[in-house]
């Protein structure tokens, strides 16, 4: 009989002794040992450094990146990706080579190519891509290309692509252009000829 | 599976085990803990690889490919290009060829490091994984610095390679081969000769030369039953036949010849020669243009080439049917992952449960590979 109860007051004080423990660190919480709220708050980046330097990468895989002012919308990349994540609408420039402020256009591209096209859409959907680099060789301008490595200056490296809404990771790179002036962009239609 | 009886039971393994290296589903019919009848149910992860590349162009089944024995993507690629070229009749530079072979070899260092330390986890030996992975972790550095990533190279192209070797690589690759042939006897010393090792893996899973070849086996497992077949050797591509290798065997050191332990000790026999090989290759290397031999357009004329090379699970057969467009007709793969599975049934019949793992770890499967 007295064994029952030694048995039941173990298991009350162990279980005592033990929420003890649990309440006194719940007390002392300290802001370097509990998990850290990932989103909104993260652990400093650490420097990136496995022997080589950044420069003497021939690449870096990392995210895509566009220097729009320098696409001149040939769809090169757009042709040579595996799995269609690239996705270019252009226009006839009314002008070859000439800026239209309106839209934020220019007209020359930094190696003073002159752009026969507008490029009214630019996307390129991150969750399909498989980062294989096969749109940045083809391109006439290199102003496509995967940010880090050899392209450091023109981008910092990037690792966290991580988003809350599926859509944010269909990245946009065209200037952001309106139904109306995209209308006044088109060629004047011809006149019909009455029969 | 047959019929029933009242003292068998169906156990299904997998697909989401640790021990089926994927998603593999096992029904294993027991008997007690006596294994009668194993049969494997594939297809979890399949994703149509051979129906893209009927609608892709050539040069975008590349990165494809990668996906399919993602252990060893540069084998993969290296399998795919030397077909291509076959059938375009490219001349590749000889320093493509070199490097090639120098990231094919390092690559089959890797995926066979992997191999043998997920079979020491799968016996219940932690510690080796952690050294091979440790050791596979340069290796993949290696691979980042020249062609930007760690897994999914897409680094070989149809007439040469995407980026030259960077600078330093050379002395880099020399560094890293003398760091690592020491630590090959480490293994040793920490699993190989270890008695609970040896008792696990010798004797067990016997795989028999005559039902290998029956069934098809290739590669490491094939050696493993003592069948001194290799296509570096027998069937030379690229520029294999200019390097001095062996070719090693299972020799049935502890136990019979063809058991797991056969078959584990010749993927680490192949290790050292593959570091033969790369320090043969790194010797003699030459310079030139590595994009000077990448045609413009991919159009194959009209025809079909079948090329098999040496995969670090076997034989690695692209079988390709052109009809003069840019886009494949037809392209087959032969994965050697698929027929070292297929045998399973035959040698696991018999054995315990914990030993259909051993003998499951011991063929090094990709799952990737089989379903495709």
């Amino acid at each position: 009989m007295s064994k029952y109860f030694t048995n039941i007051y173990d298991t009350v004080s162990t279980l005592w002794t033990g929420m003890q423990i649990t309440w006194r660190h719940m007390m002392n919480i300290k802001r370097d040992n509990v998990t850290l709220q990932y989103p909104e708050e993260r652990w400093p980046r650490p420097e990136r450094n496995i022997g080589f330097e950044h420069v003497d990468y021939n690449v870096i895989r990392s995210r895509l990146h566009v220097d729009i002012d320098d696409c001149i919308g040939c769809k090169k990349c757009e042709r040579a990706c595996p799995v269609n994540c690239i996705k270019i609408d252009t226009i006839k420039a009314p002008n070859r080579g000439e800026d239209i402020p309106e839209i934020k256009h220019t007209g020359i591209t930094s190696n003073d190519t002159s752009k026969a096209m507008v490029v009214s859409r630019f996307t390129i959907d991150m969750s399909e891509c498989c980062y294989c680099n096969l749109c940045t060789y083809p391109c006439p301008e290199d102003c496509i290309f995967m940010v880090g490595g050899p392209n450091n200056e023109k981008h910092n490296i990037d690792y966290e692509f991580s988003e809350f809404d599926r859509n944010d990771l269909i990245y946009q790179f065209s200037k952001s252009i309106t139904p109306e002036q995209k209308e006044a962009l088109q060629p004047p239609k011809k006149p019909e000829v009455k029969a | 599976m047959g019929i029933v009886h009242g003292d068998q039971m169906i156990l299904n393994i997998g697909p989401q085990h640790p021990s089926t290296h994927g998603v593999l589903r096992l029904e294993v019919k027991t008997d007690g803990e006596i294994v009668s009848e194993v049969k494997p149910y594939l297809g979890y992860l399949h994703r149509c690889f051979e129906k893209h590349c009927e609608n892709v162009t050539y040069e975008q089944v590349v990165p494809y490919t990668d996906r399919c024995d993602y252990l060893a993507a540069m084998n993969s690629n290296f399998g795919y290009v030397v077909a291509m070229e076959e059938l375009m009749e490219i001349k590749v530079p000889e320093r493509v060829d070199y490097i090639r072979v120098i990231m094919g070899e390092l690559n089959r260092v890797a995926s066979h490091l992997l191999a043998l330390g997920v079979y020491g986890l799968d016996v219940g030996a932690f510690t080796p994984f952690l050294y091979m992975l440790r050791d596979r972790e340069r290796i993949l550095d290696m691979f980042e610095y020249t062609c930007g990533a760690r897994l999914l190279y897409n680094y070989m192209w149809v007439g040469g390679v995407s980026h030259d070797l960077p600078k330093d690589f050379v002395q880099i690759c020399l560094d890293f081969l003398d760091y690592f042939e020491p630590q090959i006897s480490e293994y040793n010393e920490l699993l190989t000769y270890n008695k609970i090792f040896i008792e696990r893996t010798a004797d067990v899973g016997v795989l028999p030369a005559d039902v290998a070849v029956s069934f098809g086996v290739t590669g490491p497992n094939l050696r493993g039953s003592g069948v001194k077949w290799d296509v570096r050797k027998d069937e030379p591509y690229s520029i294999y036949d200019r390097f001095d290798f062996d070719v090693p065997t299972g020799t049935g050191e502890f136990g019979t010849v063809g058991d797991c332990f056969d078959r584990y000790w010749v993927r680490m026999l192949e290790v050292k020669e593959s570091v033969k090989i790369l320090r043969q290759a790194l010797k003699d290397i030459p310079d030139g243009d590595v994009h000077q031999a990448i045609p413009k357009k991919i159009r194959p004329p009209k025809g079909s080439v079948y090329r098999r090379t040496e995969s670090p699970r076997g034989d690695l057969g692209y079988y390709i049917v052109s009809d003069g467009t840019p886009v494949a007709t037809r392209l087959k793969m032969r994965s050697p992952a698929f027929t070292a599975l297929s045998v399973l049934d035959e040698i696991s019949r018999g054995w315990m449960i914990s030993d259909v793992i051993a003998i499951l770890g011991s063929l090094d499967i990709v799952l990737g590979e089989i379903d495709r």
